[in-house]
């Protein structure tokens, strides 16, 4: 078992008995599953698609079935952060389903079980290439947009250490770097997805751009966002204000942060940026990083932090690695250490069936023979029940 | 020499396996294109169907080839050619006319089957994929009247439309009198097929605008010639044309 585990029973055990365990939850689960297994033997016809569509009532029992979430929503919840692959599916089918799945099941059993007065927890989704971290982690954020959680969605972490085409010299410390086009555009997501928040919130201290220009205590949080939105070259500053003042005023209690992050292990690796006299930048040197370290430490309570590992945009990382040590490397997993982590897994049989079922109803497996048992046991050797490469599959039958 | 061409053959027009005539290997005869094979050896049977059979339901001749392959040389089959169930012998025919310089990769995942490790994914990378998106946007847009008409199977669409294309009749260069005539000529189905995938490939590789990837400009044409419209309609038509013109020089074939 992981290093995390073992430190983590042992510091729970000091914090907290009666907090409900990754292992705990795991008996009553079989129990379910060993019905359900039952009950749908006797129906053979796998049913996708349940109407519970909100993901607090989600149980056991919706295990395996597609939930579907208005389009609308889509727009605000998720200006970044989808799957590309993903957002091509809601474009055809025109809606947008998800499966409900055991991590996301187990990590909606931890947020609601969350003692607000107890520091952050941090949950991280692992797991092999194409098997739903992402999707597992949009189904929380759903869930927590739903419950009016503010979400501090950062949608990929890789992003922010490579390819960047303008780095400048930060104006607050000399020794660090902006970005100020990622930044400005992650400002302009995080408006549209946390809108009435922006109006509510107010900065506790005062803040001067520069010479002319300053924010003062008392003001809106949705000045500063505007100031880094139109202001480029403040943007990373303004990132850095919105996560210390959240930060800081979580903890009061007005409101609950989640802070949602995929690709965290760019946080810990290597960057592929270069000064121009071509010495690499460490990540640490990144304002947007550092700041985004400090807001996932343990250090506030009022709210959780989800996070997401990925091999796949990752830098100088095998391709095979996807555990949690492999790819945060020391650094990271010191730094995230204690966390729980969640295993995302491929399809297992109910699943699978029901993935197929989903898309046999919207017609989306054209060719003849997909219908047939003997297609749908090829598909199921093909992908290896691995959902992204059963995706890719079905899009060309 | 004619090994390989008997091959072919078979391929498309189902015979019965086994119907092969001897090669004639003459001493002092070399042949252009041989095959690795010497005579005796039979090609493979892939179809997993023929050998599902229970006993009882074979006729003679079958259980006789069933008993003579047991003892027989057998090639080894292509690559190429799974038992799997979607596979479909024209797709992978036209992906090997798509292919450059042995890139079989790069042909199949320009036409059906997407690599896995594509840094770029959010754009159909893959031509029946292209289709499939478009007709289901056409789908949804659509009237319930209408939806019943609109086709949504890239298969039958790539079917219909290289049917479509086939020309009827074709014109071959004859030598009579120290001129080349271009004489009207019944063709055969392998050459109708070739012609109509050749012209396919030629028009998008050269008509296509610069930053248009293969794929949405394959799936543009095919959607064209499925509903008979297009440059590739308009090919087989300008033939058609220029062989009724030539009408009067059909008596230059002699065979």
């Amino acid at each position: 078992m992981l290093k995390g585990m073992r430190r983590l029973i042992s510091k729970v055990h000091k914090l907290d008995p009666g907090h409900v365990l990754h292992m705990g939850t795991q008996a009553p689960q079989s129990l379910a599953a060993h019905l359900d297994s039952q009950v749908s033997g006797q129906s053979p016809r796998a049913i996708s698609r349940t109407s519970e569509n909100d993901p607090a009532k989600h149980e056991e029992q919706h295990e395996g079935q597609h939930y579907s979430l208005p389009l609308q929503d889509m727009k605000t919840i998720f200006p970044h952060g989808l799957p590309p692959r993903f957002v091509m599916q809601m474009k055809t089918f025109n809606e947008a389903c998800l499966m409900v799945r055991k991590p996301a099941l187990e990590l909606l059993h931890h947020l609601k079980n969350t003692n607000f007065d107890h520091p952050a927890v941090r949950y991280v989704l692992y797991g092999e290439k194409g098997t739903g971290k992402t999707l597992s982690l949009c189904h929380i954020i759903h869930f927590c947009a739903k419950q009016d959680w503010l979400i501090l969605h950062i949608p990929d972490g890789h992003l922010w250490v490579k390819n960047c085409q303008d780095l400048l010299q930060s104006t607050y410390n000399k020794q660090r770097f902006d970005q100020p086009l990622e930044a400005s555009v992650w400002l302009k997501n995080f408006k549209t997805a946390n809108e009435r928040f922006l109006s509510q919130i107010k900065i506790q201290e005062k803040y001067v751009w520069n010479k002319r220009e300053s924010v003062e205590k008392g003001s809106l949080l949705g000045e500063v966002v505007e100031q880094g939105i139109t202001r480029v070259r403040n943007a990373t500053d303004a990132v850095g204000i919105v996560l210390k003042e959240l930060k800081r005023q979580s903890s009061l209690g007005i409101f609950r942060l989640l802070v949602a992050v995929d690709g965290v292990n760019a946080l810990w690796g290597r960057t592929t940026l270069k000064r121009e006299d071509k010495s690499p930048i460490a990540p640490e040197e990144l304002a947007l990083i550092y700041n985004l370290r400090k807001m996932v430490k343990n250090d506030w309570h009022g709210g959780a932090i989800v996070l997401t590992l990925s091999q796949t945009g990752s830098l100088f990382k095998p391709r095979r690695a996807c555990l949690p040590q492999e790819l945060l490397g020391k650094e990271g997993f010191d730094a995230l250490d204690p966390f729980i982590p969640i295993l995302v897994s491929n399809y297992n049989p109910k699943e699978f069936e029901s993935c197929i079922q989903y898309y046999l109803e919207n017609s989306w497996l054209q060719h003849e023979k997909a219908h047939t048992e003997e297609g749908k046991k090829e598909l199921l050797f093909l992908s290896n029940a691995n959902p992204g490469q059963l995706e890719r599959l079905c899009a060309y039958l | 020499m004619a090994a390989p061409v008997m091959k072919t053959v078979r391929g498309w027009s189902d015979l019965a396996l086994g119907v092969r005539s001897a090669v004639l290997r003459l001493p002092g005869l070399s042949q252009v294109r041989w095959s690795r094979y010497s005579p005796e050896y039979r090609d493979p049977q892939i179809d997993k169907e023929y050998y599902r059979k229970p006993l009882a339901e074979q006729t003679e001749e079958q259980k006789f080839e069933l008993e003579l392959r047991k003892t027989q040389l057998i090639k080894a089959a292509p690559a190429t050619k799974t038992g799997s169930v979607f596979e479909d012998p024209l797709i992978s025919k036209f992906t090997n006319m798509m292919m450059k310089g042995g890139n079989k990769v790069l042909a199949r995942s320009l036409m059906t089957k997407e690599a896995w490790g594509v840094l770029v994914h959010w754009i159909p990378w893959q031509t029946l994929e292209a289709v499939k998106r478009k007709q289901f946007e056409k789908y949804h847009a659509a009237s319930p009247e209408e939806r019943a008409a609109i086709e949504r199977n890239p298969y039958t669409i790539f079917h219909q439309a290289l049917k479509n294309c086939e020309p009827v009749i074709g014109l071959v260069p004859i030598l009579k009198g120290g001129h080349f005539y271009q004489v009207p000529v019944p063709l055969s189905d392998r050459r109708r097929r070739f012609m109509a995938m050749k012209w396919m490939i030629t028009e998008c590789r050269e008509k296509k605008p610069r930053r248009m990837l293969m794929p949405e400009k394959l799936s543009q044409e095919l959607l064209e010639a499925f509903h008979n419209q297009g440059p590739v309609i308009r090919r087989k038509h300008d033939m058609h044309k220029m062989a009724e013109a030539n009408r009067a020089l059909a008596h230059y074939r002699w065979w």
